[in-house]
């Protein structure tokens, strides 16, 4: 364990050097005091203006569910540029033959970033949601969103061969959480094209408080994460 | 004829490394939203589009290009080379400008509210030529992409925050100083676009100029300048 925690160390350092993990957690908090203090501002602001009863408080558990994404989303944004960078001078090759192996470069890398990311995400939604969620679904959604982000981060890095091509797959693979919005807007049946995205299954789970979609959320993340880490693997072999 | 060149050069660094691949998903993308939304809304949004994505495209990239150009030594060839600082510049800027004006028209014609393409072709351009010209001058010294996604947050609140402001309904008459809602302003072809065109006129140049000694400086660095 401890190359392990060695390794994590070494990048909670390099994020820390470049200000990114500041920008991380201030880009957290603000958002998160956007979504608690300033949507129901905007909303009142809204709602005077057009004369309506509601308009953005139907989407209120989007919000929240945005807010449940941002937290593992930017840790593994951060984490995925990181790794592209330490491809790029050819780092990660050398750490994978060194006790830290390949298992352990994406556990210091990706997974115990995003392993933190739940419980400050836990937290930022028992202080900052904008509806009444109980821990139990907080911190399921939480678990999704986390796996989600690692999803995306695999996505990012294992489908560029450097770090230009990693930035324009950073912007493609933020289109895995397209499906966050799809079943607010889309109410037809025509919705479930977006089933193999994890984040739809995510959406359906938090609308309907229904556990069955408790299965293909966790599925097709899972999927996602076994596909893409097998190409990772294949990468820095 | 170097320009040339380096334009050609970086046109097809962009193409092969998936820049066109990827602004041509985004850009079905962007319309295919466009069409869902209702007909009122369009053209505001197709402006928060246009000028969040494409114009912002060379903010967004430069680190990485900047960076890989690093990584590779291309700096290093560059520094001793004949090219002079501004053409590699002014090279980088057109070539990003060029997709950034092609999607952001496409854009346009999506949301069915131009009225005059080459206002709208120049105000993409410029304004992409003016957000690359700051994406280089943050990238010239940054060492990792967290740093350099970092270091253009600051670039990017000065530049979008009262930009959006204006697109949402705040618009004193001073504002129209602001290179950023000069862009807004030119994509809009509102009724103040001509003046709109000849400050981001301005600021496009200015900001390009301290691209080029930022370039300039770090180049001179590479090739030796020190010495």
């Amino acid at each position: 364990m401890r190359p392990l925690f060695q390794s994590f160390r070494l990048f909670i350092q390099q994020i820390f050097r470049d200000s990114m993990l500041s920008a991380v957690c201030i880009g957290t908090l603000v958002t998160a005091l956007f979504i608690r203090f300033g949507v129901p501002a905007i909303e009142n602001i809204l709602c005077n203006h057009f004369q309506e009863e509601v308009i953005l408080a139907k989407y209120y558990l989007l919000f929240d569910l945005m807010l449940a994404l941002i937290t593992p989303y930017m840790f593994c944004f951060a984490s995925a540029m990181m790794i592209l960078t330490e491809y790029d001078e050819n780092l990660t090759r050398y750490l994978a033959v060194t006790p830290v192996g390949k298992n352990g470069y994406i556990l210091s890398r990706l997974v115990f970033p995003a392993l933190i990311s739940i419980v400050v995400s836990v937290a930022l939604m028992h202080w900052f949601s904008l509806t009444a969620w109980s821990f139990a679904m907080t911190l399921l959604t939480c678990i999704l969103t986390c796996l989600m982000s690692i999803a995306v981060a695999l996505l990012t890095f294992a489908f560029s061969h450097n770090r230009v091509e990693g930035l324009a797959m950073a912007k493609l693979s933020g289109l895995l959480m397209v499906g966050l919005f799809v079943p607010f807007f889309l109410l037809t049946n025509i919705q479930y094209l977006f089933s193999p995205l994890p984040s739809f299954w995510i959406a359906k789970l938090c609308m309907e408080q229904n556990l069955i979609f408790l299965w293909p959320a966790t599925l097709s993340s899972l999927i996602w994460i076994t596909v893409l880490y097998q190409k990772f693997s294949r990468k820095i072999r | 004829m170097r320009t040339k060149a380096l334009l050609i050069g970086d046109i097809r660094f962009q193409f092969k490394y998936g820049f066109y691949f990827l602004y041509l998903v985004f850009t079905i993308l962007y319309i295919s939203l466009l069409t869902v939304l209702p007909v009122t809304w369009r053209a505001q949004a197709a402006t928060l589009m246009i000028f969040t994505d494409p114009a912002a495209m060379g903010l967004y990239f430069m680190g990485a290009i900047i960076l890989f150009e690093k990584s590779e030594s291309v700096l290093n060839s560059i520094a001793i080379s004949p090219v002079r600082s501004l053409e590699y510049v002014v090279s980088k800027l057109i070539s990003l400008a060029l997709i950034s004006t092609i999607v952001g028209l496409l854009i346009g014609f999506g949301s069915g509210n131009v009225s005059n393409p080459i206002i709208l072709a120049l105000g993409v351009f410029l304004g992409s030529c003016l957000f690359s010209s700051a994406g280089l001058i943050v990238a010239a010294n940054i060492v990792s992409l967290n740093e350099f996604i970092v270091a253009t947050i600051p670039v990017e609140l000065v530049i979008n925050v009262p930009a959006l402001a204006w697109l949402f309904g705040w618009k004193p008459g001073w504002l129209i100083l602001h290179p950023g809602i000069c862009i807004i302003e030119i994509i809009q072809n509102g009724e103040k676009a001509l003046p709109a065109m000849f400050i981001l006129l301005v600021w496009t140049i200015l900001f390009a100029l301290l691209a080029r000694r930022v370039v300039d400086k770090s180049l001179r660095v590479l090739g030796g300048g020190k010495l």
